[in-house]
C-alpha cells in the first residue's frame, strides 16, 4: 500500500511537472503574471535578508571549521571554498531553507484553499488551478532560488574569504586570485542548472500535497505540510548526490574540473 | 423539485416530457429523486428554485458545472440536450454558463477588484483595459460603493459585499444562463430587499439571459 501510496505521488508530481512544462505560455497572461511577481517578491525579495544572513553564517562556520580541523593552507582553504560552498553548499543552502520557508507556505496555502473551496470556485470560473496556482509557483520559485543561491553563494565564498584570511597565513587578495583562477564558468553554470531543479521540485511536491491534501477536516493542512517537506527534502538531497556523481563519478568525470 | 416563482415565470414547471426548445434549464433527475424530479426553465426569465435533497442538488450542479456525462439524468441547458454534445460542444457550452457560490466564491488573498478581474484577465484579457468604468458602474447600480468595496479584502467585507463581488464578476462575461446558490439565507431584512436588483442588472445588460435562484430552503 505504501508502495502504491508513494508511486501515485511521484506520477501525480511528474503530471504536475508536465502541465508545467507545456502551460508554460499562460504567464503572459495578467493574473497569472501577477501571481508569479507575488512568488518571486514572497519567495525571493521579501526571503532575502534572513535566508543570505543564514547562508552567510553556515558557510563561514564551515569554512573556519574545516580550516581548523584540516589545518588547512591558503590553497586548501580556497579550494574548499570553491567545492563546499560555491559548488554544493550554496545552492544546498538556499533550497533547504527555501524549503523551510516558501515550501511549507505554498502546501499550507494549497491545502486550505482546496478544504474552503477556493480551488473549486476556480473552476467554477473556468480558472485552471493548475494554470493559476501552480506554473506562477513553480517558476518564481525555480528563479527565487536560484537567485538566492548566487546570494548565499556571494557572501558565503566572501564571508569564507575573510575569516580564511584571518586564520590562515594568507591575504584576502591572494585568497581572491587564486579563487578566481581555480573557478570556471561551469562552476556557476552547475550550479544555476542545480539550484533551478531544486527550486522546480520543491514547488511541484508543495503544489502536488497542497492541492491534494489527506482530507477535508482542518487537520489535513499541517499533514500536507509536513509531506511537501519531508519529500522535498529528500528530492532535493538525492538530486545532490545525483549531481555529485554526474560530476565527480564516472559517468561524466571531468565535467567540472579543479587541480588537486 | 419545487419551484417558487417570481413573476417574470409563472410556469416554470411543466408537467410534460423535457422538451428543448427555448429552455434555459432544464433536467429530469431518475425516477427514485420523488419531488425532486424534474424542471423546466424557459429561457430568459427570472426565477427561484428549491432542491431540497443536498444529494440531488450536488448531482445537478456536477452535472451542469463539471462536464461529466451523467447518463441517468437528463439535461437541457441552453436549449441544448447536454449528454448528446460532445467535449467541445460541452466546453463551448460551458462558457455560457455561470454560478454564485453563496459566499461569493472569492479568493481570500485578492481584493474585490482581483477578485473581479480575475476570470476576465485569464479569458478576455485584451477586455481588461478601460474595464474599471464598468465595475465603478456595475457596482454603484448595486449599491454599493466602489471607492470601499474594491479595495476590501473578503475577510473584511459583508455577506451581500462578497456576493456583489461575485456577481460583478459573473456579468463582466455577460454568461446566457446564471445561476445563483442560497442567495437569501444569510442576509438581513434590508439586503434581502436588494436582491431583486441583482436579476433586474442582469437582465438590463442581457434580457434573454436566465437567472436561477437554487435554494435549499424556501425563504425571503
Amino acid at each position: 500500500m505504501a508502495m502504491m501510496g508513494a508511486y501515485r505521488e511521484l506520477e501525480g508530481c511528474m503530471q504536475l511537472l508536465g502541465h508545467v512544462l507545456r502551460r508554460l505560455t499562460v504567464l503572459k497572461l495578467p493574473p497569472m503574471a501577477e501571481q508569479l511577481t507575488r512568488q518571486i517578491y514572497f519567495a525571493g525579495a521579501s526571503a532575502m535578508p534572513g535566508i543570505v544572513t543564514r547562508g552567510a553564517f553556515i558557510g563561514t562556520l564551515i569554512i573556519v571549521y574545516v580550516i581548523e580541523v584540516l589545518e588547512a593552507d591558503a590553497a586548501l582553504a580556497v579550494k574548499i571554498l570553491l567545492w563546499v560552498v560555491l559548488r554544493e553548499l550554496g545552492p544546498l543552502l538556499a533550497a533547504l531553507l527555501v524549503l523551510q520557508r516558501s515550501g511549507t507556505a505554498i502546501a499550507t496555502e494549497l491545502a486550505l484553499m482546496q478544504i474552503t473551496g477556493e480551488i473549486a470556485s476556480l473552476r467554477q470560473m473556468r480558472v485552471d488551478p493548475c494554470d493559476y496556482l501552480v506554473v506562477p509557483c513553480v517558476v518564481g520559485i525555480a528563479v527565487s532560488t536560484a537567485v538566492l543561491t548566487f546570494y548565499v553563494q556571494v557572501i558565503a565564498v566572501g564571508g569564507g574569504m575573510l575569516l580564511s584570511a584571518l586564520v590562515v597565513n594568507a591575504t584576502f587578495d591572494e585568497l581572491a586570485d587564486s579563487f578566481f583562477l581555480l573557478a570556471s564558468p561551469m562552476d556557476i553554470v552547475y550550479s544555476l542548472l542545480k539550484s533551478l531543479l531544486f527550486g522546480v521540485s520543491i514547488a511541484v511536491i508543495a503544489c502536488y500535497h497542497g492541492l491534494h491534501p489527506p482530507g477535508i477536516s482542518i487537520n489535513a493542512i499541517p499533514k500536507a505540510a509536513i509531506s511537501a517537506v519531508t519529500q522535498s527534502t529528500l528530492v532535493v538531497m538525492l538530486l545532490n548526490v545525483v549531481f555529485a556523481y554526474l560530476v565527480f563519478g564516472v559517468l561524466w568525470f571531468g565535467l567540472v574540473t579543479t587541480e588537486l | 423539485m419545487n419551484t417558487a416563482n417570481q413573476p417574470v415565470a409563472a410556469d416554470a414547471v411543466l408537467p410534460r416530457a423535457l422538451e428543448t426548445t427555448g429552455v434555459g434549464l432544464a433536467c429530469e433527475l431518475p425516477a427514485d429523486s420523488g419531488s425532486d424530479g424534474r424542471i423546466w426553465i424557459p429561457a430568459g426569465v427570472s426565477l427561484r428554485i428549491r432542491i431540497a435533497n443536498p444529494a440531488h442538488r450536488a448531482r445537478l450542479l456536477a452535472a451542469i458545472f463539471d462536464m461529466e456525462p451523467d447518463p441517468d439524468l437528463r439535461l437541457v441547458l441552453l436549449g441544448a440536450e447536454v449528454n448528446a454534445l460532445s467535449m467541445e460542444e460541452r466546453i463551448a457550452l460551458r462558457a455560457r454558463l455561470a454560478f454564485l457560490a453563496a459566499a461569493g466564491g472569492l479568493l481570500s488573498n485578492l481584493n474585490a477588484w482581483e477578485n473581479i478581474i480575475l476570470p476576465l484577465g485569464c479569458h478576455h484579457p485584451e477586455r481588461l483595459q478601460g474595464i474599471a468604468v464598468e465595475v465603478h458602474a456595475l457596482v454603484t447600480e448595486l449599491g454599493e460603493s466602489p471607492q470601499t468595496l474594491l479595495g476590501k479584502l473578503p475577510e473584511e467585507m459583508t455577506l451581500l459585499e462578497k456576493k456583489i463581488t461575485g456577481f460583478v464578476r459573473i456579468l463582466l462575461e455577460a454568461p446566457d444562463l446564471v445561476l445563483v446558490e442560497n442567495f437569501a439565507p444569510g442576509l438581513d431584512s434590508a439586503e434581502r430587499m436588494r436582491i431583486p436588483y441583482f436579476a433586474a442588472t442582469y437582465h438590463a445588460r442581457h434580457p434573454l439571459g436566465t437567472f436561477v435562484q437554487l435554494e435549499d430552503v424556501l425563504g425571503g
